[in-house]
């Protein structure tokens, strides 16, 4: 079990020499070709009373792999799971944190490297035993990638905060939670002006409503959208920029352009603004 | 003032790399691009000498699980058997580099369409990647239709169920037949483009 935290748990290196040793909630996945280890997790050990009890998918994945955001981008498809739960309990839609992109060249995706934590609320009826949590599972399929990519499954049951069995249930989970909370997409500041324009090749994104930033990202909440591999061109303006993103080839039309800007290194912004038709 | 110049100068080599690399290479309603690629069997094809004839170009990497749920359920074999018996060129292309997943040599290749009953009019070898990056296929499988008249017609996944599970090819609904069907129909194709989905195609670094 401790060596699911071998990347942040130094003091229990010597799993990796005991590594046949896998844990019995981990069983479905296939040995150590998949690179990537998951767990399902809680935030809390008991929900709170009117409150959605977060719990959520931490994936570590092996260095020089990643799984893939929402919107994959070129290759690749995001984790999918299937909730079991108990009577009357209801789960709602992941978070997903911010991607970055991978690859070069003609092929680009979106997703993940290292580890991260896919999380979702689930509501719980009022009344129900505290105890009935325990029940929550989840049947996950992913696929991992480097250079080849490999599909996995795994049935995961959840791991409780101070169950005492590794380093991160010892409330470290809580630490997971916050940390990823983080790396959320924020809604654009209420003094954005956010236009969007298609002409023939390309859709040009103006922001206005801020000094001009040095370095800016867009991520597509859908496919066919952007070409992803496409350099992404930015230009000052007085206050604000303007950033042209290449129509994929695959693009026919949808009235609504949403995605999330990176600014810098920063956390992203998430815009979403009606295509206006321009010059051809 | 420095700062703003090589600003300036990094945008516009941007653009520049932009104009030159990012013509949109295949685009539905557009003129297919015309290519002679040599097949496993050493003979040249090109696409210009099929007008007249439907065409299929079908990406593939017998090692990315995306491809093998298409072939190990049948379900590549049983639309290139169904579409070749009805006068469509079906060229199924590898532009996995050597040394990278899927790359494969002529004869090795030869044998793998027997062993698995691929039905294929070619498979053509592209090891360089050129028709690839012609067309900008990105995944394997990447699927595209021409028409008679050298018109791209579809331009992207083989159905539409993006994942590597071979019991989500049945009910898939197959873009590939759709739009071949539509079209010799005389209609529009209805869905003429949408996202490929697979494993990235294994190009040249």
């Amino acid at each position: 079990m401790w060596c699911l935290w071998r990347n942040i748990a130094p003091l229990f290196v010597a799993c990796l020499f005991s590594a046949p040793a896998r844990p019995a909630h981990a069983q479905a996945a296939s040995a150590a070709s998949t690179h990537a280890e998951i767990e399902l997790i809680a935030e809390q050990s008991v929900p709170a009373p009117g409150e959605p009890f977060w719990v959520g998918l931490l994936f570590t994945i092996d260095p020089g792999w990643h799984i893939y955001w929402r919107n994959p981008g070129d290759s690749g498809e995001p984790p999918k799971v299937q909730w079991q739960l108990p009577r009357g309990f209801r789960a709602g839609f992941f978070e997903w944190p911010t991607p970055i992109r991978l690859g070069s060249g003609s092929v680009v995706d979106y997703g993940y490297q290292g580890r991260v934590l896919l999380m979702a609320p689930i509501t719980v009826p009022a009344g129900a035993r505290a105890k009935t949590i325990a029940d929550i599972a989840a049947d996950v399929k992913y696929i991992v990638c480097s250079e080849i990519c490999i599909p996995g499954k795994a049935h995961l049951t959840l791991l409780l905060p101070d169950s005492g069995n590794t380093a991160a249930q010892s409330g470290d989970s809580r630490e997971l939670f916050r940390q990823t909370r983080e790396r959320l997409a924020r809604p654009s500041p209420a003094n954005w002006k956010t236009s969007v324009v298609s002409d023939k090749d390309h859709f040009i994104v103006t922001v206005h409503g801020m000094p001009p930033p040095q370095s800016v990202t867009f991520f597509p909440l859908r496919p066919g959208v952007i070409e992803n591999s496409a350099p992404q061109v930015l230009e000052s303006t007085g206050g604000g920029f303007r950033l042209t993103l290449k129509k994929s080839d695959q693009y026919t039309s949808y009235p609504l352009f949403r995605g999330i800007l990176v600014l810098g290194s920063g956390r992203g912004i998430q815009i979403s603004a009606m295509i206006l038709p321009g010059q051809a | 003032m420095k700062k703003g110049v090589a600003g300036t100068m990094i945008v516009g080599f941007a653009l520049l790399v932009g104009a030159v690399m990012m013509a949109r290479a295949a685009r539905v309603g557009d003129r297919a691009p015309d290519f002679t690629a040599t097949d496993s069997n050493g003979k040249a094809h090109k696409l210009s000498d099929y007008t007249g004839k439907y065409v299929v170009l079908e990406w593939t990497n017998r090692g990315c699980p995306y491809t093998q749920k298409h072939y190990n359920s049948g379900n590549m074999q049983k639309l290139q058997k169904e579409w070749t018996g009805r006068g469509v060129i079906w060229l199924t292309v590898v532009s996995s580099a050597p040394g990278k997943q899927g790359y494969v040599a002529a004869a090795d290749e030869n044998a793998y369409v027997k062993e698995v009953h691929a039905a294929p009019t070619a498979v053509l070898l592209d090891p360089t990647g050129t028709l690839g990056h012609l067309y900008d296929a990105k995944t394997t499988p990447h699927m595209y239709v021409v028409n008679p008249q050298g018109t791209l017609i579809y331009n992207g996944a083989i159905d539409d169920r993006p994942t590597t599970d071979v019991s989500d090819v049945n009910g898939a609904k197959n873009y590939v037949s759709l739009a071949l069907d539509e079209a010799m129909a005389g209609k529009a194709v209805s869905a003429p483009a949408t996202r490929p989905y697979g494993c990235s195609v294994k190009y040249p670094d």
